[in-house]
């Protein structure tokens, strides 16, 4: 079982949130009581229990080797700690013994189930099902429903995230969201700088400064650039949305006040392409909470980059084993032998040589839950007590150290990116991308 | 300038008129070529038995057999780690494991150094003096040989499937595509999808692709060449960067001396891509892009090639270590007539990308 660190249990960091930034609104849907949704800094509104904490589902997951995850109706996550791996990802065979066996925590030991009592009663998508014990353990949608011990206070989202995972990617535990409230033919996209607007196609949808709720200024050629989104005859104004009328007949959608548009000339889904066209924004319901003042931004030869403030690439790191129950092993509570394994041959002298830490300054402090600053044991890797000698204050992105790359030698250099396992899908490093005009929105 | 006009007539009689003609992809001197094809030259004979003569190399899989035999007590830490972090942090030290390296006399490439020396390859053509390295240690791994090789497959798939990888070169100063003293070329990335027919599967001639200033700045370069009986052979390029994703992780390679040497038509540019391949970059390229899985299925182990590339790298020694840190190669190339625009002709916007 996890400690949970004196520090960090008793910090009341608050949600960023402002007023000049709007959040996004969701689809009300009926819930048994208990449940409510729950605001977040990066994913978005999601379903919460009644103590506020993030609710998460297992969905299946195809692997190399198998399916890890659970099948709709048929929890998977039990008390019993897995001991071997299970060959899920080639080359490597099942059978071989699991790191840190003494102290591996098992499945339900880092995602209690939600439990129902036995008079719960099934509304709308959500169920009980029974479990292999006999306890009964909500459902939404047939998948069993979980919280995640990582998460401390409401809105809290580090157990998992809804951003875009890989076929080669760990089988994933993804926060339960409410449909986004957006008319039929959009669709919202977590991605590092808030949760994007677009249509069903994947395409981002513009809005132009010179425009109004009552009228576009986008007219003539503009509109072979940037093409209206148009609104069916029989579509409605609702919430935050409503319709301008271009032309007779010729509707064209409104969100918060300004008519969308596609831009002819993305090349890639989520693309932030047409922004550069001055005037012309991405559209977000909501953004993500600002990064610390002592970060850069810098262009690379793919696409723009989060960096520190000497201009070196931030990275994260990404890991999860080859265990059947695909447990997480990029948390600083978690095993830290992948990542040792990885940025230093198991060495911590060298993983701080080849993968630093970012160091906060004694002036900066935890921004959000999405940007804190943690105590880490840099021999270790483990979350420090705050008396701990040779311990360092380091910057966290979603509760996890961020880092730097050693042979990274300008600004704008990414030359770490992608070192690790499976493409640093599963045990390795990404950088942190904010723009990515070439990967397809595999950010 | 008769010359030129029966290389038209002739072309025109192969090729139709639609993307055959000279005159409409030639124009004021300048005429563009976007890569669509690249893979490290690999020269093969039947059964490999000229070259490979002891067969061909293991992989991860094959070596992980050996090294732990089913049956024994595992742990993550002592297999799997222990392999990976072999992969990722290489020494050149022996791996315990015989590495076939290529053993013929035949090799594609080019001379770099300008010498013959003892163990240079001979082209087909019989030029002797031939510096391709690069090949000794790959031309023995199932993955790197054609047609159907994994990072044969992949890895050229990739140039012509990820804009990231578009890589053009313009020549400049062109009298005329047979024979030209000289010819300014210049390489930029484009930033658009190519052209392609109906299949999807074949890149046309006679496409357009903006000049990526923006993200692709650090990869323009200028040199200047020849050509002779429709051969350009150009100067060397000090350092030339090919970016080369696969499987969206954007990587690069970066080629000391590059030189091309291509056949040209005014419909299609084929030859090779020649220089010293920075011996690091390399290796980082190929693991990072691909996994332990799927160099698996090529049977190449990165842990051994790494370590054969460090032994048989042969140029730009390190000034501290004398090591040499850079390795001999040539890739077969192939392009595409594509016209180029430049930031100048794509009017308001491009100048707003380029701030």
């Amino acid at each position: 079982m996890r400690a949970c660190v004196a520090t960090l249990c008793l910090l009341a960091i608050p949600l960023a949130a402002s007023a000049e930034e709007p959040s996004e609104a969701w689809v009300a849907e009926p819930t048994p009581p208990g449940f409510i949704v729950q605001p977040t800094e990066l994913d978005g509104p999601v379903f919460a229990d009644a103590s506020g904490k993030t609710i998460y589902t297992w969905p299946l997951h195809k692997l190399r080797n198998g399916y890890s995850g659970e099948t709709p109706g048929k929890p998977a996550c039990y008390d019993e700690v897995v001991t071997v791996t299970a060959g899920l990802m080639s080359p490597y065979p099942p059978g071989i013994e699991l790191p840190e066996l003494d102290s591996r925590p098992s499945c339900t030991d880092l995602w209690p189930p939600v439990h129902a009592d036995e008079h719960a009663e099934p509304v709308g998508k959500w169920t009980v099902i029974e479990r292999r014990d006999g306890k009964l353990q909500w459902a939404y949608d047939e998948q069993p429903l979980y919280t995640s011990v990582l998460d401390r206070q409401p809105g809290d989202v580090f157990g998992g995230t809804t951003r875009r995972y890989g076929g080669d990617s760990p089988a994933f535990r993804v926060p339960l969201k409410p449909a986004p409230r957006v008319p039929p033919g959009f669709a919202v996209k977590t991605i590092t700088l808030g949760r994007l607007l677009t249509t069903n196609t994947n395409e981002s949808v513009y809005a132009f400064d010179g425009d109004t709720a009552t009228q576009s200024n986008c007219i003539g050629e503009c509109t072979l650039r940037f093409r209206p989104v148009l609104a069916p005859a029989l579509a409605r104004a609702f919430g935050e949305w409503t319709i301008l009328e271009r032309s007779p007949g010729v509707r064209q959608w409104v969100f918060r006040g300004k008519p969308l548009y596609t831009h002819a000339l993305d090349q890639e889904s989520w693309s932030q392409q047409g922004s550069d066209v001055p005037g012309w924004r991405n559209v977000f319901t909501q953004k993500a909470p600002p990064f610390p003042d002592s970060f850069t931004v810098q262009s690379t030869i793919a696409g723009t980059v989060l960096a520190d403030a000497n201009g070196m690439t931030i990275y994260t790191y990404i890991c999860g084993d080859d265990s059947q129950d695909q447990l997480s092993c990029d948390h600083p509570t978690d095993t830290q032998v992948y990542r040792l394994a990885m940025c230093g041959g198991g060495d911590p002298d060298r993983c701080r040589e080849h993968w630093p830490y970012v160091e906060a300054s004694d002036s900066e402090s935890s921004l959000s839950r999405t940007w804190q600053v943690l105590r880490i044991d840099p021999a270790t890797g483990r979350l420090a007590d705050a008396e701990q000698a040779g311990a360092i204050r380091v910057w966290a992105y979603r509760d996890r150290p961020v880092y730097t790359y050693g042979p990274d030698q300008r600004p704008g250099d990414v030359h770490g990116s992608g070192t690790g396992e499976w493409r640093a899908q599963r045990n390795g490093l990404k950088a942190f991308w904010l723009r990515d005009d070439f990967m397809g929105g595999t950010l | 300038m008769k010359r030129r006009i029966l290389t038209l007539a002739l072309l025109l009689s192969i090729t139709g008129v639609a993307y055959g003609n000279e005159a409409t992809t030639l124009r004021n001197g300048t005429i563009g070529y976007v890569m669509t094809d690249l893979f490290w030259a690999v020269y093969q004979t039947p059964n490999a038995k000229e070259e490979c003569p002891n067969g061909f190399n293991d992989g991860p899989r094959e070596q992980f057999e050996k090294l732990f035999p089913p049956g024994s007590k595992l742990t993550v830490e002592d297999t799997q780690l222990r392999q990976e972090i072999e992969t990722w942090h290489p020494t050149p030290d022996p791996d315990g494991f015989v590495f076939h390296e290529v053993e013929g006399r035949y090799s594609w490439g080019l001379n770099l150094d300008g010498r013959v020396d003892a163990n240079d390859f001979t082209h087909p053509d019989g030029t002797p003096g031939i510096d391709n390295e690069v090949y000794r240690a790959v031309g023995c791994i199932i993955g790197f040989r054609g047609p159907d090789g994994v990072e044969y497959i992949f890895q050229n798939k990739a140039i012509a499937d990820e804009r990231y990888n578009r890589m053009m070169i313009e020549l400049t100063g062109v009298d005329d595509l047979e024979n030209d003293d000289e010819v300014t070329v210049n390489l930029y990335r484009g930033q658009d999808n190519l052209l392609k027919d109906a299949s999807g599967n074949r890149v046309m001639p006679g496409g357009s692709q903006r000049v990526d200033t923006r993200w692709g700045r650090s990869l323009i370069r200028h040199t200047t060449g020849r050509i002779e009986d429709g051969v350009l052979t150009t100067e060397p390029i000090p350092e030339m960067i090919m970016p080369w994703m696969n499987l969206s992780v954007p990587s690069i390679q970066i080629f000391r001396d590059a030189r091309f040497r291509l056949k040209l038509s005014p419909s299609n540019a084929t030859g090779l891509l020649a220089g010293y391949a920075d011996v690091d970059t390399y290796y980082k390229q190929l693991i990072r892009n691909d996994s332990t899985h799927h160099l698996s299925n090529g049977q190449i182990s990165g842990i051994s090639l790494y370590k054969a590339l460090r032994r048989l790298a042969d140029a730009y020694p390190d000034p501290e270590t004398g090591d040499n840190t850079a390795i001999s190669t040539a890739l077969d190339v192939k392009m595409v007539q594509v016209f180029i625009v430049h930031p100048q002709e794509q009017g308001e916007t491009e100048q707003n990308i380029t701030h």
